[in-house]
């Protein structure tokens, strides 16, 4: 596949408005560096702790909370991890939720039919493999714009747990071992923490301390400046593509595990806080790029906003609010970040 | 509004500071109406800060007055610049391809409306042909302006600034205007220009080819580290003075004459066909400089797109006796043939990116051990090469996007040089670079030549082949129809690739 390198284009950075040139005034000094400092994650999400802890100091500041936050963030973190990828390579992957989703209803399938669970993780995880193989497909061979073939993807995906689960939420057969996979706490902290912690450990060292890592980024950059420095730009987004969607998919088995059940609803309102946390996350530690480390800030940012609300009383579309405020502000602020 | 006595543009003290850098110290100016003043200057020596702020796209430091037309302008907002008659043409032009010349003039200005926001087409057209006949041009306003010539383009650019939509035009600043122009079409541009000036208008004219600016302007500033080194009629300088104004010293002597003859054949193409160019053979001998020339639509630019294995074509590529594979500049790379691509910020950089990891990206392999990048070892190398390709600033962090044009493209030049090729295609490789970068980048290039590297090296400015071509190839109608051996002059070169046109008018 050597007469199409150029299939890629980079339609994320696009949307982060990094691209975005023109005659636009330095506002910088009107409005002083607000959210725009690469820590400011992190003072944000101190304030919040004490802000928080003042407020409700019986029912925040406690260890159950913090576990509970750290637990309920893990999944989406690892879905957001598994959306950076592509988004660094410059491509929009909007199947990593339904490729989890999926993930998790084909592991309570085949617990159900009395596979082991290992075969049954591996499965799923091999299924993730080829879903993004075959978005890579889609949109290299094919030459779909990424947003399109990876939104028709999700959509597929839907349906595909919808037919396994005949629309029913799955819970019998599960092993006792999966659950315990899923829901020890090693050292007191949720295994789901350890497993991020794991996952998040690897893919920031492949992104920041190995070629392909700079390559990615490279490709997200500029494909046709890649291209003709001698980088094989297909094969890079197909790489991408690929991890996003084994990423998603070890994220589901997770989660399938954590839950002990499978149901066709699960899966898709993970899509949003990824693409907050993703873009968020670009605004943080390495800013004007997405990371794995601004990413993790921004999950635990996210969460910690949106668990304080909910114990004040909050209703519960609370969280929908506060990430899609997130996605937009997000995004304003890269764009901003980049005019500077 | 204004008075007629006052000079179209004044400029005093006028100074910027980028994060401690002065880029402005303090300049001062003035052009009269109905002047055409050439501005020039190294690249970083402050001439698109300049151009920026009078377009209102920086703000100065306080205490810089700029008047247009005897009134003084507001900083910092593009409509106000443009309000008070300052127009720009930018080297892109800033036209919509799209969109027919009619739509390009009406932009920023709105449409001719009927009733209902209906749009007066008729009249939209008839408005457009008159402003380009008026200026002695004759276009069809209905076609996508992505499918006119470069000059036909330059020439809508132009009328759009000229049109007084929005207040008087004062002042026409043309950056670099004729760098994609054919020799012939820069003629027609400089009649355009006279025309616009006789009309009152003052034209700020940029340029690096120094002949233009003594052919076109009546006064000329030089710019040299963000100063007014002088600002004096033309007539007063020569090519040499004002190079020397604008380095601050003599030019060296590029070129020693007495070369070494080349070495054994290192890449040969025969039967090399692309889209625009048909059949062609050529050889690039170790230890030589091939140039090839060609007006626009010769094909010269796909050749090299070509011969860098960055586009498909049909025929045979071997390097060395061993064929490449069309289309792959991987593998072109992998066999020693490296291309430094034209237009450098949609083919060759990486934005957002630092100035290390531009210049590293096409090899990481001597860093990385059991697939680990070790970064110090990277950075010890780029601080390396920054030094021997006197990249400014020689910081390895720096984001390329902060660099001047000209050391832009020496990261570019210094990305390839870096993999060691054994030839070297270069594509307008002094694309928007200044006369003393040009120099010492030749001298680099020169180097590695005289150490066994094949260079071949398209570019549209005949005075650059003669300066670095050891033989130039001719190309016309996208076929190799003539080669000149040294003595290479600039003139011949370029009447060499105009002959035919020559011969049929």
């Amino acid at each position: 596949m050597s007469t199409t390198d150029t299939a890629a284009t980079s339609e994320a950075t696009r949307v982060t408005g990094r691209d975005s040139a023109g005659p636009t005034k330095r506002s910088g000094r009107i409005i002083p560096r607000l959210g725009l400092d690469r820590f400011s994650g992190l003072y944000v999400l101190a304030a919040l702790i004490i802000a928080y802890g003042i407020w409700l100091p019986d029912t925040f500041l406690t260890s159950q909370t913090a576990r509970s936050v750290a637990d309920g963030q893990a999944i989406a973190a690892i879905v957001a991890l598994a959306l950076v990828v592509p988004l660094a390579a410059g491509v929009f992957d909007l199947s990593v939720a339904a490729t989890l989703g999926f993930s998790v209803c084909l592991v309570a399938w085949l617990q159900g039919h009395h596979v082991n669970a290992i075969l049954s993780v591996l499965t799923a995880v091999a299924a993730g493999i080829v879903i993004g193989a075959v978005n890579s497909l889609v949109i290299i061979v094919l030459r779909v714009n990424s947003f399109i073939g990876t939104l028709g993807m999700g959509s597929l995906l839907a349906a595909g747990s919808y037919w396994i689960t005949d629309g029913q939420t799955l819970i019998k057969g599960f092993s006792p071992d999966l659950l315990k996979a899923g829901r020890a706490q090693p050292a007191g902290i949720p295994v789901t923490v350890w497993y991020l912690v794991g996952i998040a450990l690897v893919l920031w060292f492949v992104l920041e301390y190995t070629p392909v890592g700079r390559y990615f980024y490279a490709v997200g950059a500029n494909p046709q400046a890649s291209r003709l420095a001698g980088l094989r730009v297909d094969r890079l987004v197909a790489r991408s593509l690929i991890l996003a969607g084994f990423l998603s998919a070890l994220g589901g088995a997770i989660l399938a595990a954590k839950l002990g059940l499978g149901s066709p609803d699960v899966g898709p309102p993970y899509l949003l806080p990824a693409f907050s946390a993703a873009f968020l996350g670009a605004t943080q530690i390495k800013s004007g790029r997405v990371n794995v480390l601004g990413t993790l800030v921004a999950v635990y940012l996210l969460g910690v906003g949106v668990k304080g609300l909910q114990l004040a009383g909050a209703p519960s579309y609370v969280g929908d609010l506060f990430n899609g405020a997130a996605l937009i502000i997000a995004v304003a602020l890269a764009a901003r970040t980049s005019r500077k | 509004m204004s008075n007629s006595s006052s000079p179209a543009l004044r400029v005093v003290n006028l100074a910027k500071t980028f994060g401690g850098a002065r880029a402005l110290k303090a300049i001062s100016l003035e052009i009269a109406p109905g002047e055409i003043h050439g501005l020039v200057g190294e690249n970083g020596s402050g001439k698109s800060t300049f151009v920026k702020i009078l377009s209102g796209y920086h703000s100065p430091e306080p205490g810089g007055v700029i008047e247009v037309g005897g009134n003084e302008l507001s900083f910092g907002k593009p409509a106000d610049s443009h309000a008070a008659g300052l127009r720009f043409v930018h080297q892109d032009l800033g036209l919509i391809d799209d969109l027919n010349c009619a739509e390009n003039l009406a932009l920023g200005r709105g449409f001719d409306t009927a009733f209902g926001r209906r749009i007066r087409w008729r009249s939209e057209h008839e408005a457009a042909r008159r402003a380009l006949a008026a200026l002695g041009y004759e276009i069809d306003v209905r076609r996508p302006i992505g499918r006119l010539s470069v000059s036909e383009r330059t020439a809508i650019a132009v009328a759009r600034a000229v049109s007084d939509h929005g207040g008087r035009t004062h002042v026409i600043v043309l950056d670099e205007p004729t760098v994609n122009l054919p020799k012939a079409e820069i003629q027609r541009l400089f009649r355009l220009l006279r025309l616009i000036r006789d009309r009152g208008v003052a034209l700020i004219f940029i340029s690096h080819h120094l002949e233009e600016i003594f052919e076109l302007a009546d006064r000329v500033t030089v710019l040299r580290d963000g100063e007014v080194v002088v600002s004096r009629s033309v007539t007063e300088l020569n090519h040499d003075s004002l190079i020397e104004l604008m380095l601050g010293r003599a030019l060296r002597a590029v070129r020693s004459d007495a070369r070494a003859a080349a070495g054994a054949p290192v890449l040969t193409a025969s039967g090399v066909c692309g889209q625009v160019v048909q059949d062609v053979d050529l050889t690039v001998h170790a230890g030589e400089v091939v140039g090839v020339a060609g007006i626009t639509g010769s094909g010269r630019d796909e050749l090299a797109r070509l011969i860098a294995g960055s586009a498909p074509f049909a025929g045979r590529v071997a390097i060395d006796g061993e064929p490449l594979r069309s289309n792959r500049p991987d593998l072109f790379i992998r066999a020693g043939v490296v291309g430094v691509p034209a237009e450098r910020t949609v083919n060759a950089a990486l934005p957002d990116h630092s100035v290390r990891e531009n210049l590293t990206i096409s090899h990481l392999a001597p860093y990385s051990s059991f697939g680990l990048l070790r970064r110090s070892a990277e950075r010890t190398d780029v601080r390396t090469l920054l030094e021997k390709f006197d990249i400014r600033p020689a910081r390895p962090e720096q984001p390329i996007d902060s660099l001047s044009g000209g050391n832009q493209q020496k990261v570019m030049i210094a990305r390839a040089m870096r993999l060691g090729p054994k030839v070297l295609v270069l594509d307008e490789p002094m694309q928007g670079v200044d006369v003393g970068a040009q120099a010492e980048l030749h001298r680099l290039v020169r180097a590695s030549v005289e150490n066994g590297l094949g260079v071949l090296a398209c570019s549209s400015s005949s005075e650059e082949l003669s300066e670095i071509a050891d033989r130039v190839l001719i190309m016309r109608s996208g076929r190799v129809v003539d080669e000149l051996t040294a003595p290479l002059a600039a003139d011949d070169i370029s009447a060499a690739t105009l002959a035919k046109q020559k011969e049929t008018t």
